[in-house]
């Protein structure tokens, strides 16, 4: 069983479920304590051990159920089929079997293993012959439709089933001679015929099954790598839901990080001083302690998007990202422009992050349908807002720098970056177009101390993670 | 301990909690295998009521840790009591002046205190919180860690290192190992998403809202003097406002408040006008109560013409049979 839960935790993680070793282990103890005879049982004890998110519950179920009932349903089911074409009732076909079972022992000794469980119906043999072929054709690497056949007919191969199919078709003329009356040598007969289809069905169903299982997880795991470098640029309804979450997600794990890295250097010494100076007005005895701090000064961070139809996806991950981060910095501003800028920093402060990205990107604060101006949003900032820039701020502009002709204004970006620590501007057009048309991105670059190409969830990670401060 | 899943169950609804086959599958293992549990899901949904009921059932001592932002170690592990410590410093004064009998000078003086100082800083000036007191208990107890989510993640960080190896070190006395682990559930509305390294320490539970049946049969064990036309009643409404996109989402905790509510006044059937005013035990927010007002509408509107169709068919047939 140990092997089949590590294979199995193997196959969550290529449908991108993160599954431990230790979370592992944990299934296996699980299970010896709920046992494998109750289907239900084994696959809760499965879920509390390996699965811990809720999204990630449709993808285990579906997977369980590929995996655990398999092969072990199929040919339960093929052989229901068989008992149903012969129109037997369960009491009946136990009889029938019971009869069988009696032949054999007169006329089927030279029978191999295989085709006897076969004709005596048990499912448990059948399902561990298979298995072991399946190991000896290395079906595990089945990937694609075509290759169904190759290993269909390799596994046939590795089970023998040319020879069973000739042992069926020699104890098929022994029953010839035998005297069954009629009716029985008739059933007999066709059941003969049927379970050799039936071992044919069962190989071809195994093997599709198994395709399937690598296949789905060739689906997701190419969709999540897609998502990550697909362009901010047009993304359908469904995959910018998605996206959101991934965003969520991002912005937790390095939250994660970041406090174990900070837990880490955590409580200072003794600080005699300060619990002196704290404890004055009792007379010196000491109340409160103080621990030396290790200072970490926050940075302020101050945002800028572009909210154009061109780059508004990216100005949108952008800014759920940075406020999902908000609390590592001491200070957050935002500001959204198209050809004028407004402050948007109120309305996150207040609304969850979907309704304020609604909000910033509806155009209620500035007209986002009009034509990029960066030259005149710059120049209505540094008259409006510069004092929201001091040397602690760092200054990250998202922007194709995309002006339309317009003025450029870069004596603006200039004034800024000499209040700011620092100007960042992140760039979701291709570099190689940068400079082009009326793209103004070398001109301001001049004035940025880094210039970020930045058109996809994995890019946009990476810049903000350097973003976080250690 | 528990011997069976049947068992759980069993406990668990003498305790008035209906627990499902896969929520008591979980508290199975978390005793047979002494793992934590991590129990998610919206609010309302029975999460802390669980691990009540668990420990009441094992007629364990629940000992619980409510978090909060800002929640820190001294809250929820231990504190020095500097009050009492003070207060023997002053009654002991003679004592010390004892002590400091034929010191020469401040730094002998102070050697001296200091080589005393332990007795100021034993257990018995120890405050102990929650997470203390659990792993200093002589029983096992049951630890609710409630709305883990509200905790920082550097809390979580701490939680972690407890979790896992359950002793406390604290430096003037030294280590205290716990006797018997303690049985842990960890609950969270996900109001943020626990580390990865947390969610492997523990088994993971997940409660959604009930189905109809289950929430029906909480609402009977609950609120027993409910009418049942009404109770049956409130849950379709209940169940069909879970599907709107709803400010905040009722639990169970308010489906059981309406109910309650309504039976009070002795409603026996959403068809009547008090119900309108009980909307906000269900709904708290001004925009959901207006789309509960809508959905509530909308529901009679249907239950009304699916009552006088059944009494049309109802006549048709008394035709038939005189004919
Ligand atoms: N399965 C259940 N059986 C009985 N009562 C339940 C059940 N689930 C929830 N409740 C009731 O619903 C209310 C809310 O439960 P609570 O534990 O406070 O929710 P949560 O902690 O998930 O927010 C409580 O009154 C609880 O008794
Ligand atoms: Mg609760």
């Amino acid at each position: 069983m140990e092997d089949k839960l590590v294979e199995f935790a193997n196959l969550l993680r290529q449908n991108g479920i993160r599954v431990s070793l230790a979370e592992t282990l944990d299934a296996v103890a699980a299970s010896d304590v709920t046992g494998l005879g109750e289907r239900e049982l084994f696959r809760a004890a499965l879920r509390a051990t390996m699965i811990k998110r809720a999204s990630e519950l449709p993808v285990f179920e579906e997977l369980f159920d590929v995996y655990f009932s398999g092969l072990g349903e199929i040919i339960k089911g093929a052989s229901k089929e068989v008992q149903d074409a012969l129109s037997m009732s369960d009491q009946d076909f136990q009889d029938f079997l019971d009869q069988m079972e009696e032949m054999l022992k007169n006329h089927g000794e030279e029978l191999s293993e295989l085709a006897k469980q076969l004709l005596q119906n048990n499912n448990g043999q059948i399902e561990r012959a298979m298995r072991e072929a399946a190991r000896a054709v290395r079906m595990q690497g089945i990937q694609r439709t075509i290759e169904e056949n190759y290993f269909a007919r390799a596994l046939a191969r590795a089970l023998g089933f040319d020879k069973i199919e000739q042992e069926i078709k020699e104890l098929r003329e022994q029953l010839e001679k035998l005297d069954l009356g009629a009716g029985m040598k008739a059933k007999m007969e066709e059941y003969l015929d049927r379970r050799l289809k039936m071992l044919e069905d069962i190989i071809r169903k195994y093997v599709r099954q198994e395709r399937e299982k690598r296949d789905m997880k060739a689906r997701e795991e190419q969709r999540m790598n897609q998502l990550g470098d697909k362009s901010f640029y047009y993304l359908s309804d469904e995959e910018l839901e998605k996206m959101r979450e991934a965003v969520t997600r991002l912005a937790q794990r390095l939250k994660n990080i970041i406090a174990v890295r900070r837990k880490r250097m955590k409580k200072g010494r003794f600080d005699v001083k300060r619990t002196l100076r704290a404890n004055m007005t009792n007379g010196g005895v000491p109340f409160h302690l103080k621990f030396e701090r290790r200072k970490r000064e926050k940075p302020q961070i101050l945002v800028m998007c572009d909210v154009s139809d061109s780059v508004r996806n990216a100005s949108r991950f952008m800014l759920q990202f940075v406020y999902s981060l908000q609390d590592l910095y001491s200070r957050v501003r935002s500001f959204v422009f198209v050809a004028d800028v407004g402050e948007v920093t109120e309305s996150f402060r207040t609304n969850d992050v979907k309704e304020a990205l609604d909000v910033a990107l509806k155009g209620d604060i500035i007209n986002v349908y009009a034509h990029s101006d960066f030259g005149r949003s710059f120049r209505n900032f540094v008259t409006d807002h510069i004092g929201a820039v001091n040397k602690r701020t760092t200054v990250i502009i998202l922007g194709d720098a995309r002006n339309n002709y317009n003025l450029p204004h870069d004596w603006c970006l200039r004034e800024i970056r000499q209040r700011a620590r620092r100007v960042i501007w992140l760039n979701p057009e291709s570099r190689n177009t940068w400079g082009f048309g009326d793209s103004e991105m070398e001109r301001y670059a001049i004035h940025c101390d880094l210039v970020e190409e930045c058109r996809n969830l994995n890019q946009l990670y990476r810049v903000i993670d350097q973003l976080v401060p250690r | 301990m528990f011997s069976s899943i049947e068992e759980v169950i069993e406990r668990f609804a003498k305790h008035d909690y209906i627990a499902s086959r896969r929520i008591a599958t979980v508290i199975y293992l978390a005793s047979a295998l002494q793992k934590p549990v991590l129990v998610e899901g919206p609010a309302g949904v029975g999460k802390t009521d669980l691990a009540k009921v668990l420990a009441a059932s094992l007629k364990e001592e629940l000992i619980r840790l409510q978090c909060y932002e800002g929640l820190d170690e001294g809250k929820a592990l231990y504190e020095w009591e500097y009050a009492k410590q003070l207060l023997y410093t002053q009654i002991l004064k003679d004592k010390v002046t004892e002590v400091l009998v034929g010191t020469t000078g401040l730094a002998e003086a102070v050697d001296r205190i200091a080589s005393e100082d332990e007795v100021f800083f034993s257990e018995r000036f120890i405050l102990p919180r929650p997470l203390m007191k659990a792993i200093t208990s002589e029983e096992q107890v049951v630890l609710l860690i409630d709305e883990i989510d509200k905790a920082d993640a550097e809390f979580e960080a701490f939680l972690l290192e407890l979790l896992s190896d359950f002793q406390v070190t604290v430096p003037e006395i030294g280590t205290f190992k716990a006797k018997k682990i303690p049985l842990v559930i960890l609950t969270s509305n996900n109001a943020r998403e626990m580390s990865d390294a947390l969610k492997r320490r523990c088994l993971h539970l997940y409660i959604d809202f009930p189905n109809r049946e289950q929430e029906l049969a909480i609402i009977r064990l609950k609120v027993p003097d409910a009418a049942e036309k009404l109770a049956e009643e409130v849950v379709n409404v209940v169940q069909s406002l879970r599907k709107l996109d709803l400010k905040k989402t009722p639990g169970i905790s308010e489906t059981l408040d309406w109910v309650k509510a309504l039976t009070l006044l002795n409603v026996q059937s959403l068809d009547n006008a008090l119900v309108d005013e009980t909307l906000d035990t269900i709904v708290k927010y001004e925009g959901d109560v207006r789309k509960a007002q809508e959905e509530l509408k909308e529901y009679l509107r249907k239950a009304r013409t699916r009552r006088t169709g059944t009494e049309t068919t109802g006549s048709s047939d008394d035709k038939d049979l005189l004919n």
